[in-house]
């Protein structure tokens, strides 16, 4: 739950910095990085998810995300929060059912 | 009931979509946004300056390549259109010259070929023009300017280009007369060359009287060159009374350093 809470600052800002600072930039909008913009919330989301993803931060992290990037983007809330929990819910199903990550036994 | 995970998410995720609608429906979701917006606005404006000044700073750096080769490519525009200019020039030149030659009737009197001068040798009073047996150029031809005076005559004659020897040249002789209120008066001489651009009349009969400024211009006699054609003005009468003849030092009528533009008379 301190995980969360923590998360929501840091995707508000996370956020503002990607609606207001990198949309100067052309890697950061349509069409600008092979086509497509680079998204730094839904990065970020992947990476919390795979590092994390025994957890339910993943999808603390995916409605935080979605949630900001639907305030300050021109589509309805839910639009992006949904896409996010679904994708994280995809990733925690393969991560589960086909990937097995070696971990080192102590010694 | 125990429900399965699967069946939790699909309940979570339906119950979330039917929130959503619920709250996009109502218009709630305008106030939200409208809040965000208020709180988030100074943090918005200080990100939106800073990735904005960041951005013309790269945009500079992009732009200098660009700028380079614009520049490199506005500097053979730049050429290429003084080269343009210049030809230009010339062919206004070329047209004015034409024009003069045209009001005082040049080419009704003779048959004329444009040529332009290509080098000039002081020392040997010749001249290289830009017309040759190619052009039906020949020997001895006389050369006038388009105010009519007179150059020369046409030395060597190569394919493309043709020496003139200036009237100043050594070998240059020709008859020629100072002109007079008329015919009865006209004093006759024989303009000779004497290097460097200098004219000298001479055998001129003592009894005669001349005087400095008189115009001299060339006579049919001889058939070298057409009459008429000015040849200079009488700058120094040279006069003794133990010599036979008098003579007169000649100012040509064309200033060498000046000349550019010549006409070759094919026909008089």
């Amino acid at each position: 739950m301190k995980k969360i809470l923590i998360l929501i600052p840091f995707f508000y800002i996370l956020t503002l910095f990607q609606t207001s600072f990198l949309t100067h930039f052309n890697i950061f909008l349509e069409g600008g990085f092979l086509g497509w913009a680079l998204n730094l919330i839904l990065i970020a989301v992947i990476l919390i998810t795979v590092f994390d993803p025994n957890t339910k931060i993943g999808v603390g992290a995916a409605f935080t995300g979605g949630f900001f990037l639907d305030i300050f983007s021109e589509n309805f809330i839910g639009f992006h929060i949904l896409i996010l929990v679904i994708l994280v819910f995809f990733i925690k199903f393969i991560l589960r059912k086909y990937v097995r990550i070696p971990i080192i036994k102590p010694a | 009931m125990k429900l399965s995970p699967g069946v939790k998410i699909g309940l979570i995720i339906v119950l979330l979509i039917a929130f959503f609608i619920v709250l996009n429906l109502t218009g709630f979701s305008k106030e939200v946004k409208n809040f965000f917006y208020l709180i988030s606005s100074p943090i918005q404006k200080t990100f939106w300056r800073a990735g904005n000044n960041l951005s013309d700073f790269f945009e500079v750096i992009s732009e200098i390549e660009k700028i380079k080769k614009e520049d490199e490519e506005l500097l053979l525009k730049n050429q290429a259109l003084l080269a343009e200019n210049t030809r230009l020039k010339e062919l206004k030149k070329e047209n004015e010259v034409l024009r003069e030659a045209l009001e005082i009737g040049l080419e009704k009197e003779f048959k004329l070929l444009l040529s332009e001068v290509r080098g000039k040798d002081i020392s040997q009073d010749t001249l290289l023009i830009n017309k040759g047996s190619k052009d039906g150029i020949l020997k001895d031809f006389p050369v006038i300017t388009q105010q009519k005076a007179l150059i020369g005559k046409i030395g060597e004659v190569y394919e493309n280009f043709s020496k003139v020897i200036l009237i100043s040249n050594k070998e240059s002789s020709f008859d020629a007369k100072i002109m007079g209120g008329d015919d009865d008066n006209d004093i006759q001489g024989v303009v000779k060359g004497k290097g460097n651009l200098k004219l000298f009349l001479d055998l001129v009969p003592q009894e005669k009287e001349i005087k400095e400024s008189d115009l001299v211009v060339t006579t049919a006699l001889g058939g070298i060159f057409p009459k008429g054609l000015l040849v200079g003005e009488i700058k120094e009468v040279l006069k003794s009374d133990i010599q036979p003849w008098q003579g007169a030092k000649i100012k040509p009528a064309f200033d060498v350093k000046e000349l550019e533009t010549l006409f070759v008379i094919v026909n008089f």
